[in-house]
């Protein structure tokens, strides 16, 4: 295409060039604000709606004011279910993301033939349906059937084949933890990996010149730069946490006890089993407002990389 | 370009194509013949547990050539899950008829007024007075229930043979037998308490026989829930737990794991609903000899042996949708409450009289269902939605060695009191 | 393509080798959990529960083509594909654009659109399916893929803002303008410049998306109520629902019948998706 140099006048320019900015940015924001004002905004603000009433989803819905808040915070389950999100969120932060990066980092820079099928491996970390990681966790920590317990027996290590991994309440939370560190890390590898490879090119041939070795170039050069990346990573850790359902439910059901149980699990059980839909947009609201707070805390106060 | 334009074409072409389907299907469905929709739990092929459906779909197909039955089967959390949202929205999506446990959760439906009153159509159908109250609510029938489970014992025939062990009949009986077992090294229960609700049938029997009645009581509000003859009960069972009744590792162990043990003669005993009668008789899941027997009674006690614990196996309730399709609906309730389509059941109570029991265990179970004198409804199916997952977590926590049953029990005693009232005097 | 960098490794050699087996043993801790459902899919039941462990006696094929039929595969394949599809092609483009323009035409207005959109990531899924069935029926979509494709992109996509958003930071700032000086306009610089630097993200977008509308059960099985537009997955959950997980073998084949089309699609797929995520970084 034959690009013309077009005379102008500023002024009018400068007026149609705003605006064919704003346009810009008005249609390129249009169709994701459409989809999500029609098909989440009405259920954001029923949640929000309903956290007042006392519903049992079938209508005939009661206001109480804040009942439903100061029920939750009274109840064990939910006291429970605050205490395991948020060490779930503390924990996944501090060994899925030096994890993630550590892999990442060794993927990118260790390049040789062993290693370069396992990058395509790993891009498969996220393919199982959590239904099966789930079935396969339980299969790995089964008292009777499964791996760990079986392998005690055959090496006679008694330690390990009477440790009841789903059963017990202290270990019950960390067996469901290792599953979902091995469900949930794929996706940090995968995206650091692939935003240490944008990394432009002049970071690495100044290293060279000056003579930075491998491990100290991840240090000192390349890890102030993937602050931002970590922090959304962050982010997205602790959000999922605070969502976290699936394979604790699976898993233990949020047994024994309260021992696993999460802000997810009670939320789905107070809705759909218990009836009591308004406590559980309550707990929903909770999980929204805990999520708004971190992200600010992590946005906020922060230059972004140029 | 190319790449955007094949984009732009694929955004335009995929949802005309999706909207399309979706449409043809929706018209394709309002001609023909009367169509019902039922939503159940099994897939009906001709597996053991699930030849009951698929005779009943396709007998009464035949029978019926003028309605036409659509049969989707959702599984265990589907079904329930997809039916409270549909039932939320309101009437229309709803099918005709859905599978179901039938009380309190079918009530709650029926409060809200989402389903079909059909007490005077299906009152004159033959069947036990137990399973047609489970399809009932405040006086109404709303379903019918061909087969019912009731709870007891299944025990490990040739292990007690082996062991020179007979069934027990008393409680002193099946604490002695299951000393006996541990000391030979063999679980003497198998439960399931890691999902929770299996650890109720055995509690369910515990409050009956030292308690009598208790339930019912506390149900209707003129007992508490912490009252000593749920807490003895409680500490009963938290005491075997402790001895080792139930295995090393009683929290761990699944429902499906406590079936397994069971299966392959690890564990002697399991105290659960005869559903599971055609997976013990089935030769593919175990090749042990297993029997059924009622639960012992305490010598004494206030509980008889034919106090039974019980729930539909499987039921149906139509939808307030069906209103229009009275007739049809009407006849298949009718066609499956009958003698022809319950005997291909292999398994399970049926709830018709006249209907054979096809293997041995499940003859044993038919027996104590018909030797019962008063059925008492599964707790976790009779109570009101809203205590019913808190009773399964206290019932589990009989089972942690450390926990305090009878604090356990005033926590769930206050959460009944918020939502069905306080002990009237 | 050459990736990685070569910078003075002085302790070449064991540390490489070191590394290169925990990399190697991560990678296993992926694979042979995926791989397990085949040690049990050809025992039966009785077998199972006896010995999980031990090499199947005789291989039994039943539970495969007891799953197998009764999933229906070609239907649910069908549809599955469809509705994949039409998500990943809904949502790329919207969070493509919409993260673009938060992260290079920054303005107050914009950075409260933007929370806007993300707090939408907040809400438990679980809290907005009542609500999200209601307005279906009321759009008149309920029962239909397109009701399952379009609540399906809106889930999406905040995330995906959120990451692209990311990348489009850091691109040098001083591109856009060179392209400016040479006349471009806002959609050209975007769709020839920005865009393909951004690759990588597309394609994890693209392959994530696909991936998470394909396994998606909870969405599909209240939106849906027509048999015949049951997913794949959803069939395989009414298989393993109608089995429990009790029975080990038949949902040891249920699973590898699920897991089989994206495993395949992605190794077709995988130097392509490989190659997407390196691109950015060689153009400059």
């Amino acid at each position: 295409m034959v690009q013309s140099i077009q005379i102008f006048d500023p002024i009018k320019t400068k007026k149609t060039a705003k605006r064919n900015r704003a346009i810009f940015v008005s249609l390129c924001i249009f169709p994701s604000l459409l989809f999500l004002v029609m098909f989440m905004y009405y259920p954001i603000v029923e949640t929000f709606r309903l956290s007042f009433m006392k519903s049992s989803g079938l209508g005939q819905d009661r206001f109480i004011g804040l009942d439903n808040y100061r029920k939750l915070f009274v109840s064990e389950e939910f006291r429970a279910g605050l205490v395991h999100v948020l060490t779930w969120a503390f924990w996944s932060i501090v060994i899925q993301l030096p994890l993630a990066f550590f892999i990442a980092f060794s993927l990118t820079f260790y390049v040789n033939r062993v290693s370069k099928p396992m990058r395509a491996i790993y891009y498969m970390a996220n393919i199982m349906p959590s239904a099966i990681t789930a079935m396969l966790g339980k299969f790995v920590f089964s008292p009777n059937n499964g791996i760990l317990n079986n392998l005690g027996n055959q090496f006679g290590w008694d330690w390990l084949s009477n440790m009841d991994f789903l059963g017990s309440e202290r270990l019950a939370f960390w067996s469901v933890f290792a599953v979902a560190t091995w469900a949930y890390t794929g996706f940090p590898i995968i995206y650091l990996m692939a935003r240490i490879e944008q990394m432009p090119k002049e970071f690495k041939e100044a290293a060279e010149l000056d003579g930075v070795t491998g491990w100290k170039y991840a240090w000192y050069i390349l890890l102030p730069n993937l602050v931002y990346p970590l922090r959304i990573l962050a982010v997205l850790c602790t959000i999922g946490s605070l969502k976290l359902f699936d394979l604790p439910y699976m898993m233990t059901t949020g047994g024994p006890g309260h021992a696993t149980v999460t802000l997810g699990i009670s939320l789905y059980r107070q809705g759909f089993i218990n009836w009591q839909y308004g406590r559980a947009s309550a707990i929903g609201v909770i999980i929204f407002l805990l999520s708004l707070i971190f992200t600010i805390i992590q946005f906020s106060g922060k230059k972004e990389a140029a | 370009m190319k790449k955007f334009t094949l984009v732009c074409l694929a955004l335009v072409l995929v949802p005309l194509m999706a909207f399309a389907q979706g449409q043809s299907d929706t018209a394709a469905k309002e001609s023909g013949p009367v169509t019902l929709t039922i939503w159940g739990r099994d897939i009906p092929d001709t597996a053991a547990d699930h030849i009951y459906v698929h005779d009943l779909i396709e007998g009464f197909q035949k029978a019926n050539p003028d309605i036409k039955l659509e049969y989707i089967p959702l599984g265990d959390p589907g079904l329930a899950d997809k039916t409270k949202i549909t039932m939320a929205a309101g009437v229309d999506q709803l099918p005709e008829i859905v599978q179901s446990w039938g009380g309190s959760v079918m009530g709650g439906y029926a409060d809200a007024g989402r389903l079909l009153d059909l007490t005077s159509e299906l009152a004159s159908i033959p069947g036990s007075k137990a399973a047609s109250d489970a399809m009932s609510w405040k006086g109404k029938t709303y379903g019918v229930a061909p087969f019912f489970a009731v709870a007891g014992i299944f025990l490990n025939e040739d292990i007690f043979a082996r062991n020179g062990l007979k069934a027990p009949t008393t409680i002193v009986e099946m604490e002695a037998v299951c000393d006996t077992l541990l000391a030979k090294g063999i679980q003497p229960f198998a439960c399931g308490a890691k999902d929770k609700w299996p650890a109720l049938a055995m509690y369910m029997y515990l409050v009956n026989r030292y308690g009598g009645n208790a339930f019912d009581r506390a149900q209707a509000r003129t007992l508490s829930f912490a009252d000593d003859a749920f807490v003895n009960a409680a500490k009963t069972y938290q005491m075997w737990v402790k001895k080792g009744y139930f295995g090393t590792k009683p929290l761990g162990e699944a429902y499906g794991d406590a079936q397994q043990q069971m299966a392959i003669g690890k564990a002697a005993m399991m105290v659960t609903g005869s559903w599971m009668c055609s997976q013990f008789s089935n030769k593919e899941f175990t090749d042990q000899k297993i029997g059924f027997y009622a639960f012992p009674v305490v010598t004494g006690g206030v509980g008889k042996v034919t106090d039974v614990m019980g729930m539909t196996d499987i039921g149906f309730f139509a939808t307030k949708n069906a209103e229009a399709k009275k007739d049809a609906v009407v006849r298949f309730f009718k066609y499956a409450m009958s003698v022809e389509a319950c005997a291909s059941e292999p398994g399970r109570i049926c709830a018709v009289p006249g209907v054979p029991a096809k293997a041995e265990l499940t003859g044993m179970a038919s027996k104590v269902f018909a030797a019962s004198q008063s059925v008492q409804f599964w707790w976790d199916q009779d109570l009101p939605p809203a205590v019913t997952s808190p009773l399964n977590d206290t019932i589990q926590s009989f089972f942690l060695p450390s926990s305090d049953v009878a604090s356990s029990l005033k926590a769930f005693e206050e959460l009944v009191i918020d939502e069905m009232g306080p002990v009237k005097k | 393509m050459r990736t990685g960098f070569k910078l003075h490794r002085a302790h070449y050699g064991w540390i490489e080798v070191f590394i290169t087996i925990i990399l190697v043993l991560f990678a296993l801790t992926v694979i042979v959990p995926m791989c397990l459902p085949l040690l049990f899919v050809f025992k039966t039941q009785l077998e199972y529960s006896y010995d999980p462990w031990s090499l199947p006696k005789h291989i039994t094929v039943k539970n495969f083509l007891e799953a197998w039929d009764a999933i229906k595969i070609g239907e649910g394949l069908a549809n599955t594909l469809l509705v994949s599809l039409g998500v990943v092609v809904l949502a790329v483009p919207c969070a493509a654009l919409a993260g673009y323009v938060f992260a290079r035409y920054h303005s107050k207005v914009t950075e409260v659109l933007f929370y806007a959109i993300l707090v939408c990531y907040f809400i438990p899924i679980q809290m907005v399916l009542i609500p999200l069935y209601k307005f279906n029926i009321k759009l008149g979509l309920s029962n239909t893929l397109l009701g399952l494709i379009l609540p399906m992109a809106a889930f999406n996509i905040p995330f995906w803002v959120l990451i692209y958003r990311s990348f489009f930071h850091t691109l040098p700032k001083d591109l856009g303008d060179a392209a400016c000086i040479d006349g471009a306009g806002h959609a050209t610089t975007f769709f020839r410049i920005m865009l393909p630097l951004a690759s990588p993200a597309t394609t994890l977008a693209l392959l994530l998306i696909f991936i998470a509308a394909w396994s998606d059960y909870f969405l599909s099985l209240i939106m849906l109520n027509d048999q015949k537009l049951f997913t794949m997955q959803l069939r395989v959950s009414q298989f393993l629902n109608a089995y429990g997980v009790d029975r080990m073998p038949r949902y040891a084949a249920a699973a590898i019948i699920s897991m089989s089309p994206t495993v395949i699609l992605y190794i077709i797929g995988h130097k392509w998706v490989i190659k997407g995520t390196l691109a950015g970084a060689l153009k400059e």
